[in-house]
């Protein structure tokens, strides 16, 4: 048995603490889910799990071990297997193979015991035919079994998945949760982390952790029934206000003059330069028009090539063939199709990475904000400069702020850095905003965030919608964003196409593979 | 993302060069480059060829490949040439074929013969060395390496660490250069220029990609050393997937090889 007993812990210099008196048992066999919005303390109950942390009080015991006791730590590790969210961020080595013999080679086991080890367990996680492969050329599903075969090479009885899927799209998704059932009925106890209400449905039991307190232990029908309390938990968001209803598409607002431009794709062509004999070709004919006040989705695999569509509509990349850029609608009346684009400038379209929060650098939250109008001549002066043109700078900030739910006076003069990761995200979506693009790009905006964080993505776009921009989603999280858009198509196999509802609605599974794959 | 070819050259294989003890293909190729520089003559060059070539056919290694990767080194073959065939005649006894530009400078053919010897040479120690690389995992011959720094740990060197250090460092390479391409580019989208001004304008312009990927790899090594200690790395008592016995008809073979390397380039 996996237990936890009125375990608390507390981080150096945090206001109130992580994990309060939580008490949780794991039994072989037996698949656990535990749901907790951001920062309820998912991750620190998992680092206690195995003995990365230590409990100020309360004792965390594996088959009578003690993760406090330094001896036996060693053994209580090999029956407790870890695995976390990034892949990129727990392999080690430079081959599949030697990333899963790793932890027997630790472990000093003779050499046929190791190669016994890393043939069963690349078997359970159906990577043999990838030996010899780099991890580095591996997909985000691959690559993440991968981490869990070094895990099962190990030999645990417990397996703690911290959001093992949240990097990956639906059916590497389904993938995984296969693998883990599978040995869940082999009699390995999960201990399964996660934010996504989703996963709980296959689980034995779930429990659920807000702010620290272990707030239900139960099954998951009787979890779904307390929608109160799901709200209440931020695992679940309140069914959306009218303003955000597919009915929005209506908008008759009048906008800005660029309302009769639009940005388009025509024909756009793309490769990737290769070391091996060929470029590889990821876009092979994308016609593709984003109006003001339009609302699309594209969906497809990692991998896909949604980023590299992406980076080119927003002018950072150039297509082999075909033309990206601005048409004018008063002109396109007689040959649309001769028309010459006016070709993209940064800023014009605004570009959401995905995780932007990786792209902070000043010392200051309004620095941030300023740094794309000032690179674009925007504004003229930033906010600690003593020279005319503050004012304009600081009403920006105020501004961008205010758009992304942020107050100015607390937020401005703090270091990004000292937020916490919703609030990063939030700073450099408003960085993105404060250049005024009538045209916003998001590539995977909800990526790894709670029914809060997700609502506030969802109201944010409608906002912008509102105003008249353009926006463009590219998610593999097709659920969530189909009943809100006005258009939605899939990228497979280099071409986009127009999503069929009908077709999901029938087998959902199918229409996640890419084209020819069935 | 494709952009950066996966550091290191290993290509996938399944032959025999593929199959020997990475301490081995190392002991050959230390003597194989030996050999290489002893060797005088034209034929002796010849040998060590011919060599190279059935090295490289046995192991299925598509020549274009080696040839592809001396592309980097035009520059100093053609200089190598140049530099032998092009010079004062004074400088030697021998006159044949001289061709004089001004004076006593001008074109040597005994020197071109030279440089094309010594950039023939040039060529097979670099195919040598790039064919060890296109069989060897680099995990292989950081272990090859720790394996023959190993007796070093009687003098308290941490042979394992370096080994691990090693390894961790060829992987974040390629990550932490993917990484920087990514926030250079997300800050391109806000703007950012890096190819503008003076240079300490161009160095401050890169402030805005150097100090978040350093954030982020810091926030790497922290995660990345949590999965370490999860799978109970401790930095001592590691034992080895390979190379926990040598095989004696390998071991036979390659010193006799590296025997025959060595010879050849004495008597040639």
């Amino acid at each position: 048995m996996l237990s936890f007993s009125h375990v608390d812990y507390s981080y150096p210099d945090a206001a109130s603490p992580a994990l309060a008196d939580v008490s949780l048992d794991i039994l072989p066999g037996r698949y656990v889910v535990l749901l907790g919005a951001n920062g309820s303390g998912k991750t620190t109950l998992a680092r206690l799990a195995n003995g990365l942390l230590l409990p100020d009080s309360g004792q965390v015991c594996v088959e009578g071990l003690n993760t406090a006791t330094p001896e036996t730590l060693r053994a209580l590790r090999q029956s407790v297997g870890l695995v976390s969210q990034d892949p990129d961020e727990q392999i080690v080595s430079t081959t599949v193979i030697d990333e899963v013999a790793f932890g027997p080679e630790n472990l000093g086991l003779q050499q046929s015991e190791i190669m016994a080890r890393v043939e069963q367990s690349l078997t359970a996680v159906n990577l043999s035919d990838f030996a010899e492969r780099d991890p580095n050329t591996l997909s985000g599903g691959q690559k993440q079994r991968l981490v869990l075969a070094g895990i099962l090479a190990m030999q645990p009885q417990y397996l703690v998945l911290d959001e093992p899927t949240s990097m990956l799209d639906q059916s590497a998704q389904h993938d995984f949760i296969a693998t883990i059932s599978e040995l869940c009925r082999e009699g390995h106890g999960v201990l399964h982390i996660t934010h996504d209400l989703k996963i709980a449905a296959a689980a034995d039991s779930v429990v659920v952790l807000a702010d620290g307190h272990l707030v239900f232990n139960g099954s998951p029908s009787e979890l779904l029934a307390r929608e109160t309390d799901l709200v209440n938990w931020k695992l679940k968001f309140p069914v959306d206000k009218p303003a955000v209803s597919p009915s929005r598409c209506t908008i008759s607002t009048p906008v800005s003059n660029s309302s009769h431009t639009t940005l388009q794709l025509r024909d756009v062509h793309f490769s990737y330069p290769s070391f091996s004999d060929r470029p590889i070709t990821v876009l092979k004919g994308i016609t593709l028009s984003l109006e003001a006040g339009s609302y699309t989705l594209i969906s497809g695999i990692s991998g896909a090539g949604k980023s590299t569509l992406l980076r080119l509509a927003a002018g950072l990349l150039k297509p082999g063939q075909g033309e990206i850029g601005f048409f004018s609608e008063q002109q396109s009346g007689q040959a649309a199709n001769q028309q010459k684009p006016t070709p993209v400038n940064p800023g014009q379209v605004g570009l959401v990475f995905q995780h932007p929060e990786d792209q902070l650098f000043a010392a200051t939250v309004a620095e941030d904000i300023l740094f794309g109008p000032l690179n674009l001549g925007l504004i003229s002066a930033g906010v600690r400069e003593k020279a005319s043109g503050t004012d304009q700078s600081q009403k920006l900030v105020a501004e961008m702020l205010a758009a992304v739910g942020l107050d100015a006076s607390t937020f401005g003069g703090r270091s990004p850095f000292t937020l916490s990761g919703g609030q990063m995200r939030k700073v450099a979506i408003a960085g993105i905003l404060a250049m005024q693009p009538r045209w916003l790009l998001f590539d995977e905006p909800t990526a790894g965030l709670d029914a809060v964080g997700q609502a506030f993505v969802h109201r944010l776009i409608a906002d912008q919608l509102a105003t008249g921009a353009a926006v463009l989603v590219v998610s593999h999280s097709i659920d969530e964003f189909q009943d809100r858009v006005d258009r939605h198509y899939q990228l497979s196999d280099g071409h986009l196409q127009l999503y069929s509802n009908d077709c999901l609605k029938a087998d959902p599974e199918r229409c996640q593979q890419p084209e020819g794959d069935s | 993302m494709a952009f950066i070819a996966p550091f290191g050259n290993y290509l996938a294989g399944k032959s025999l060069l593929y199959r020997l003890d990475a301490r081995f293909k190392l002991l050959l190729l230390v003597s194989y480059l030996t050999g290489l520089f002893l060797v005088q003559s034209w034929l002796g060059l010849l040998c060590f060829g011919m060599l190279l070539l059935a090295a490289y056919l046995s192991a299925g290694i598509p020549l274009k490949l080696a040839l592809r990767g001396l592309m980097p080194l035009v520059i100093i073959l053609i200089f190598t040439m140049l530099a032998n065939a092009f010079g004062f005649v004074s400088d030697t006894n021998q006159t044949l074929g001289f061709v004089s530009l001004i004076g006593d400078f001008g074109f040597k053919p005994w020197g071109a013969l030279r440089g094309l010897y010594l950039a023939l040479r040039i060529i097979l120690l670099f195919c040598a060395s790039s064919l060890l690389t296109y069989t060897s995992s680099l995990v292989a011959l950081a272990d090859a390496l720790v394996s023959l720094l190993r007796p070093l740990a009687v003098f308290g060197v941490p042979t394992e660490d370096i080994a691990m250090v090693f390894s961790i460092a060829l992987r974040f390479i390629f990550l932490t250069a993917n990484e920087a391409e990514r926030i250079m580019i997300a800050q391109q989208a806000r703007g950012a220029v890096f190819d503008k001004g003076g240079p300490v304008k161009r160095a401050k312009a890169w402030l805005p990609v150097l100090i978040p990927l350093f954030v982020k790899l810091f926030r790497r090594a922290d995660h990345l050393a949590a999965a370490m200690e999860t799978r109970c790395y401790q930095g001592k008592g590691r034992t080895h997937r390979r190379f926990n016995r040598i095989q004696p008809l390998a071991l036979l073979t390659s010193l006799a090889a590296a025997g025959a390397f060595v010879t050849i380039g004495v008597l040639l």
